[in-house]
């Protein structure tokens, strides 16, 4: 390897050691792809012609007079695929044909990412495997069907808490076993170097994007910049267009669950501590004994009890404040976009909007906070449905 | 803790290879099903004529373990078993036979949240000869090298079909005791399809090394143990088979089940 990718104490490389010349084959591909301008041009095209990038910042003007700030809105939603995760499959898909792979495969929470990658799939002509647990099979039903019109198949994972955690592990598992002619496409910003530098890149855009577009309305920098986090991936890729602005405050939005006083949460830079899984040194939400614990969380995207390892080092070195929204705040949040703007947020980003509300009320009118909207909420129509009667 | 306890895979692994006895290294996962029966189970391997003992502790996320040993941490966690009783489980291991090497199979997780210090030291008073830590590669070896070396405790390393010369030559500037050589990409189980190139990358890791090869993932019957032999090696190691086997026959006693069965895999020659 030609690093180790470690964020501080956070990142590294913590595999079993059949998986470790495909990670260095990934570093070595993703050294050279990403300075390659034939690459870049392509990746590009894809962006803009296929997945609709650029995605507006949109001021939301009636939820800023309900809440009492300057409210925009970065709308990620409107990426072809429902949500940001587009960027990175296209990317990672992309960067998979380049290294003659021949199948895909991922894991997905909220069926977003697995979304995604079934499009990139399709789209390059790559057979696409998808690990999702049962729950949240069950919970994103929309997307299940849509990964599999969209050619993919998906394997339902019965361990454990039969969440994103459990997915994780069986994708980990199909990889070791299939390593060869296999690309496995993670879907968030943590994982084994280079996985959590590769997906920021993928996905600076959004940050890149953003700043450009809020100076080119505003002419000026936000105040505040917001997304939620699961693994981490919007956030880190919003955060890269601002981290080096340190008059702009940001904030991480973790899932708080049933609450923080509970142990039903995803809660996991507030309450984490140091730990190994899934091929990184980061934060776990586990026992003494180092068992990883079940999170809980209304949304399955941040259903998760670990988190890329670059948050970790922005929490500790203080860039970056992580605070969290209840179920009950994400709900609260999502229909208030809902009937302010005529916008369903998916459940994920409505814990930043949950936040928003919070922080608006603290904050004089005139600031303003610009909102990672990371996707969309058909896929969660059944569920806020199913609680809101 | 003692230097004898260094040696006893470096020595016995490495007399029997120049005698060209071929070993048989049983794995299983401490505290499955429950206390008890898992020390009849690791006295059965003992009594067989184990070579050595090569002994899991449960963990919430056993990434590289098939369906059978998955089920099994699972239901070990269950009955409450944590890791301060793995280690008074293997500290009776030890009062029972002070000669077998005995071999720990552990995630990194688990060593961290105890401390790394802390852990190999608990190991070596428990008569713990070495630790396989299976996702730490060889990259982050420095976060335990001197824990180990303080503890007199040897690291196992694990060695793929798709590991390169180049990697070979970093494994073993940390490796001790044997090499594990997993026969096969994928998870452990019984799943006996063996990977083509595993005779080449015996021979290619000989070249290398002295240190003594076993052999693991989807072995489970003599004739895979003779397969692995007659390609190279200088032992195997079995696990999930030796879990199937308690399970499948829950009203007889470990011994009854396992006794037949592990005689015939100590009973390997060339
Ligand atoms: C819309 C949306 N936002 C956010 C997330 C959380 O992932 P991350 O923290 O990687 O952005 C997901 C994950 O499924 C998602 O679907």
């Amino acid at each position: 390897m030609q690093t180790l990718g470690f964020f501080g104490q956070y990142g590294g490389i913590y595999v079993c050691e059949p998986l470790m010349p495909a990670l260095e084959e990934l570093e070595e591909a993703f050294l050279k792809f990403s300075k390659d301008p034939d690459f870049l041009t392509e990746f590009q095209h894809l962006l803009t012609h296929y997945a609709g990038r650029p995605t507006p910042l949109y001021y939301a003007k009636n939820l800023s007079a309900l809440w009492g700030a300057q409210i925009y809105l970065k709308r990620e939603d409107l990426l072809h695929g429902g949500a940001h995760k587009t960027n990175n499959a296209v990317g990672q898909a992309l960067l998979a044909k380049k290294m003659g792979k021949t199948r895909l495969i991922a894991e997905t929470g909220a069926g977003q990412h697995g979304v995604a990658t079934a499009m990139a799939g399709a789209l390059m002509g790559l057979k696409t495997e998808v690990y999702m647990g049962e729950v949240d099979m069950a919970r994103q039903e929309p997307n299940v069907f849509r990964m599999k019109l969209l050619g993919a198949q998906v394997h339902g994972v019965t361990s454990g808490s039969k969440t994103l955690k459990a997915a994780i592990n069986e994708a980990l598992r199909d990889w070791l076993a299939n390593v060869r002619d296999t690309h496995y496409v993670l879907g968030t910003a943590a994982g084994p170097h280079p996985f959590p530098t590769l997906v920021k890149f993928f996905h600076q855009v959004i940050g890149t994007e953003s700043r450009e577009q809020i100076l080119a309305q505003l002419g000026k920098l936000p105040d505040y910049v917001l997304a939620c986090v699961g693994g981490g991936s919007n956030a880190i890729g919003m955060f890269s267009g601002f981290v080096d602005d340190t008059a702009v405050k940001l904030i991480g939005v973790e899932p708080g669950g049933e609450g923080l006083n509970t142990n039903k949460h995803g809660a996991v830079l507030a309450k984490g501590t140091v730990g190994v899984l899934h091929g990184m040194k980061s934060l776990a939400i586990q026992d003494k004994d180092g068992q990883v614990s079940d999170t809980h969380s209304i949304s399955a995207g941040l259903d998760y009890p670990l988190v890329g390892p670059e948050h970790a080092y922005l929490r500790d070195i203080g860039r970056v404040q992580y605070d969290s929204a209840t179920d009950t705040e994400c709900l609260e949040a999502f229909h208030a976009l809902s009937k302010a703007e005529g916008i369903l947020p998916a459940l994920e980003s409505a814990h930043a909007l949950a936040h928003t509300k919070k922080l608006a009320a603290q904050v004089s009118e005139d600031t303003t906070l610009l909102v990672s909207l990371s996707g969309r909420g058909d896929k969660d129509l059944h569920q806020v449905m199913s609680v809101t009667n | 803790m003692t230097t004898q306890a260094t040696t006893r895979f470096t020595n016995q692994l490495h007399t029997m290879k120049t005698q060209n006895q071929k070993g048989f290294i049983p794995f299983t996962l401490l505290g499955w099903p429950n206390a008890d029966i898992s020390f009849e189970i690791i006295k059965t391997m003992i009594d067989s004529g184990a070579t050595g003992l090569e002994l899991g502790i449960a963990f919430s996320d056993p990434l590289a373990d098939g369906p059978v040993l998955q089920a099994a941490a699972v239901e070990t966690l269950a009955t409450g078993f944590d890791v301060d009783q793995a280690f008074i489980l293997l500290q009776k291991v030890r009062a029972y036979n002070q000669d077998i090497p005995i071999g720990l199979m552990v995630y990194f997780n688990m060593i961290l949240a105890r401390g790394v210090d802390q852990f190999f030291k608990d190991a070596a008073d428990a008569g713990v000869d070495g630790i396989l830590i299976v996702d730490l590669p060889p990259e982050g070896a420095e976060e335990v090298t001197a824990a180990a070396k303080t503890s007199g405790i040897d690291l196992i390393f694990i060695v793929s079909p798709l590991t390169t010369d180049e990697r070979l030559q970093t494994i073993l500037k940390h490796a001790n005791g044997y090499l594990y050589v997993v026969s096969r990409l994928g998870i452990t189980g019984t799943d006996n399809t063996h990977d083509t190139q595993l005779q080449d990358l015996l021979t290619r890791i000989k070249a290398q090394t002295d240190l003594p090869l076993y052999v693991g993932f989807g072995v489970s019957t003599p004739e895979d143990a003779q397969k692995m032999i007659a390609a190279g090696a200088d032992g195997v190691i079995t696990g999930s088979r030796i879990i199937q086997l308690v399970q499948d026959q829950p009203n007889s006693s470990p011994q009854q089940v396992l006794e037949t069965y592990l005689q015939s895999m100590c009973n390997l020659s060339e």
